[in-house]
């Protein structure tokens, strides 16, 4: 089975503007789901950092993220 | 490479009450060392007022180089005493070593000073004599460099008492609890204090009787640290400053998560990015072979100015495992720091509106140099 990988920007924008919830929720998701994905933590990702917090999920850039977003982001696109 | 002269001291309030009854002073002036030590009569902030006004009066002359006699003696004509027991306020314990390793101690009213030497624990040789109508014991002895000396106060040698044993453990007992500690690791200083304050907070059964200040002082080689937070101007320096830090002599930091990552790029080393949290406004730290810690810059930076400015000389520094903590206590940790700064703007910072003195990286690392020259670290800075 491959995995998903779900890619989170730590760096000090995203920081200020949540990414430690995103973060939290993965940690929250269900254990069938969570299993799928395998989480990576990142300085910066495409330098949109005006558009903090930002993730990457299957190589796809998300931004303006919280976490009801984020959640239905992977469901819409898990493998 | 030198010896440095390092003191750590804990002091433990009696149980329920909020501030402790003994006072500590460090001074560095040159290579010269001054500790003091003041216990107030009783406990809580009478006797916390008592021992500050002594150690400070104790320590301001001292710093004066005021002949030692003069100095006693307006200490002891100064002290106010006690109405009801006709005994002094306050103790008072200090001493003095130079740089050729000569130290003086005089102790007035205190348990005398406990001696590691030669893996056991002995009583230094005293003088005595009688000044102001008071005794006092002095002291003169050259430091050796593997000798480490133990100060406490009475609220030590007075352990257990009423509780675990009838008298307490004296200063034999005291004697034996620190030769039994040291011996099994004589290199870490703070960590046979913070083993100390256990045991003897156990023979307390965890509610201290009485104030208690345990002072431990020993030489040790200098550290140094070397930082590196922002990228520089020129983007060729990127190069340059990796090369720097990763040939610096002794441990490194690096602050930032760009700087990070052109520290990976330039020296084609792997960096892993963590994602645990010890801190929630505190961003994770990274890995990297060869650096002993890599932060988030601004945040990181700033927390650490805040703890810095809470310091005071000879405290055990911070706990914590979050990035600020581990940078501010490796910071403490050295005796020379070199910061190796780039000036680079962050565009992505310019997005986030913040406070200006929140977001200029180098006004923060000038007054996180201000703060460890207060506490007598050598500092330099170099721009990039």
């Amino acid at each position: 089975m491959s995995k998903n990988i779900l890619k989170i920007c730590i760096g000090t924008p995203c920081h200020l503007m949540g990414a430690a919830n995103l973060l939290e929720s993965v940690e929250k998701f269900d254990c069938k789901l969570r299993q799928k994905i395998e989480l990576k933590t990142s300085h910066c990702i495409d330098n949109c950092c005006d558009q903090a917090p930002v993730a990457e999920f299957n190589g796809k850039v998300y931004q303006n993220l919280n976490p009801e977003k984020l959640y239905k982001i992977i469901r819409e696109n898990i493998k | 490479m030198g010896l440095v002269f390092e003191e750590f001291y804990r002091s433990i309030p009696k149980a329920g009450e909020e501030v402790c009854g003994d006072s500590v002073e460090i001074i560095k002036k040159g290579n010269k060392t001054i500790v003091v030590l003041s216990d107030g009569l009783g406990s809580g902030i009478k006797a916390n007022i008592l021992s500050t006004l002594t150690a400070k009066i104790a320590s301001g002359l001292l710093e004066k180089e005021l002949p030692l006699k003069e100095i006693l003696s307006t200490i002891l004509a100064t002290l106010p005493v006690c109405e009801v027991r006709g005994i002094a306020y306050a103790t008072l314990v200090f001493l003095i070593i130079d740089q050729n390793q000569q130290l003086r101690l005089i102790e007035i009213d205190s348990p005398s000073a406990f001696l590691f030497r030669n893996k056991q624990v002995q009583k230094l040789d005293y003088r005595e004599f009688e000044l102001e109508g008071k005794k006092i014991r002095e002291a003169n002895f050259k430091f050796q460099r593997q000798d480490q000396l133990f100060l406490v106060s009475d609220g030590v040698t007075h352990a257990g008492i009423g509780g675990l044993l009838n008298f307490g453990l004296g200063w034999e007992g005291v004697a034996c609890e620190i030769e039994r500690v040291v011996k099994r690791s004589q290199t870490d200083l703070k960590n046979n204090i913070n083993k100390l304050v256990k045991v003897f907070n156990t023979f307390y059964g965890d509610q201290a009787g009485d104030d208690f200040t345990i002072i431990g002082m020993k030489y040790r080689r200098k550290r140094k640290l070397n930082i590196w937070s922002g990228p520089p101007l020129k983007k060729e320096n990127d190069s340059l400053l990796a090369r720097k830090i990763s040939e610096a002599e002794g441990k490194k930091i690096i602050s930032g998560g760009t700087t990070a990552q052109i520290a990976a790029r330039e020296l084609n080393r792997d960096l892993e990015v963590g994602f645990k949290y010890y801190d929630r406004d505190i961003p994770p730290i990274s890995k990297m072979d060869g650096i002993e810690l890599l932060t988030e810059g601004l945040l990181t930076l700033n927390r650490v100015l805040s703890m810095l400015k809470k310091y005071k000389p000879g405290q055990i520094p911070v706990e914590g495992k979050d990035g600020a903590s581990r940078f501010t206590r490796l910071l403490l940790e050295s005796d020379s720091v070199k910061f190796l700064v780039g000036r680079a703007v962050n565009e992505s910072h310019q997005s986030l509106n913040l406070p200006i003195n929140l977001g200029i990286r180098s006004q923060i690392i000038s007054q996180i140099a201000e703060q460890l020259r207060r506490i007598k670290k050598k500092v330099e800075i170099e721009w990039f």
